[in-house]
């Protein structure tokens, strides 16, 4: 008497290479016995595949392989395990070297030292500026003097000629020559009156123009 | 395990040792791993070699396994056997092997042929292996798996990390490939013999 549930034919024909290879678990190897007991298709079969186990069975036992070499596997287990223990000396090594609260410090010092020069090291984000002569500029609220010299007036005989009347070139001198001069400090508005008309007087100097306020 | 072994204590006993062998590789066991290489080295040869044509190839999957077993072994849960989880590094393996360039192709019928000829197989085998090296990689794997290996179907869908009813299809459909193929090979094979009379 058995105490499973009969197996269907589709159930049983499937599982039937397992029931040759006596793998299955006791409930289904004795429920599709059952059924090919009873079954003339799956019967036949059953002899096939029992013939073909047994030619597999018998090939496998006489089948003759290699004797394990493991050599190869040997060289590559070296490897791994040179490999493995080089990143644990290295490890182990850190490890040491950090034992000492001194040598800690040191670590740290150096680390932020190494990263200052990196960031010193940096290109400047800030583009330098280029000025030209025709670049405009914006001087500060004030009095101001535009002057022309006279073409044939050098260098020094300008810069003798800006001490006596104490002025300084705030800007230029431009495209045409044109110098913007600055009041020297202290220097009242009836002095500035009086340097403005010495200077249209003077020879040396061929245009003169006052300007008050943001000079551009 | 595989066949006839799964439920005997002999068995059962073989399983428990193969786990402390492979909690011992895990700890770099070196002793341990060539116990285990001794055991696997044939049957994994054995398999492979059914797989991949190329004798050569066959050696180098088989160290390219077990040294996974060597790197991979703390890995293991131990959720299944030690076996089942060596075969299914060897199922990868073989599928990889034979997805690469021509010279991993599964083995012609004529070399099949010749390959169980030398090793004295009876002619239904001979026959068997050529059929089999027409039938696509995973129906040959379930094949193999159950005929030369003895796995039970439970083994071979964590051998292959499929669903237990597709492993059944897969031998369904190579059952029907092979009863279709293999009297047409014993036909050509007849013919071929009687062209060398």
């Amino acid at each position: 008497m058995t105490t499973h549930e009969p197996m269907s034919h589709d159930q049983a024909i499937e599982l039937l290479p397992w029931l040759v290879n006596e793998s299955l678990q006791a409930e289904e190897h004795s429920a599709v016995s059952e059924h090919a007991r009873n079954c003339v298709i799956c019967r036949r079969e059953l002899e096939e595949l029992k013939v073909l186990q047994q030619s597999i069975d018998s090939a496998a036992s006489q089948a003759v392989l290699p004797e394990p070499d493991m050599r190869r596997i040997n060289a590559r287990i070296d490897q791994d395990l040179a490999r493995a223990n080089s990143g644990a000396s290295i490890l182990a090594a850190i490890n040491d070297f950090f034992r000492s609260p001194w040598r800690v410090a040191f670590a740290v010092q150096t680390l932020a030292l190494v990263a200052v020069t990196f960031v010193w090291l940096q290109p400047r984000d800030v583009e330098p500026e280029f000025v030209t002569l025709t670049t405009p500029q914006t001087l500060p609220a004030g009095q101001y003097l535009r002057v022309v010299f006279d073409p044939m007036l050098d260098e020094a005989g300008v810069a003798l000629l800006l001490d006596e009347a104490r002025l300084s070139i705030a800007k230029g001198p431009s495209e045409r020559g044109v110098y913007t001069l600055r009041f020297a400090e202290g220097v009242s508005a009836d002095q500035q009156t009086g340097i403005a008309n010495g200077l249209r007087a003077d020879g040396r100097v061929l245009f003169l123009q006052t300007v008050e306020g943001t000079v551009k | 395990m595989g066949r006839k072994n799964s439920k005997s204590d002999a068995a059962r006993q073989a399983a428990a040792s193969e786990h402390s062998l492979l909690a011992a590789v895990a700890r770099r066991d070196r002793a341990a791993f060539s116990e285990l290489y001794r055991t696997y080295q044939p049957r994994l040869h054995g398999y492979l070699r059914r797989m991949v044509a190329n004798v050569v190839i066959v050696e180098e999957v088989v160290d390219d396994v077990m040294f996974v077993v060597w790197t991979d072994a703390k890995k293991f849960r131990g959720n299944s056997a030690v076996s089942s989880w060596i075969f299914g590094i060897a199922y990868r393996k073989a599928l990889t092997a034979l997805r690469k360039e021509g010279r991993y192709q599964a083995p012609l019928v004529s070399q099949a042929g010749e390959h169980a000829a030398a090793e004295g197989a009876p002619a239904d085998l001979e026959l068997l292996h050529a059929g089999l090296a027409q039938l696509s990689a995973d129906h040959r794997q379930v094949v193999e798996l159950t005929y030369f290996c003895g796995y039970s179907y439970q083994e071979i869908a964590e051998i292959a990390q499929c669903p237990v009813n597709t492993v059944k299809t897969r031998m369904f459909h190579a059952r029907r490939r092979l009863k279709l193929l293999l009297p047409q090979l014993a036909g050509e094979a007849g013919e071929q013999n009687r062209d060398h009379a």
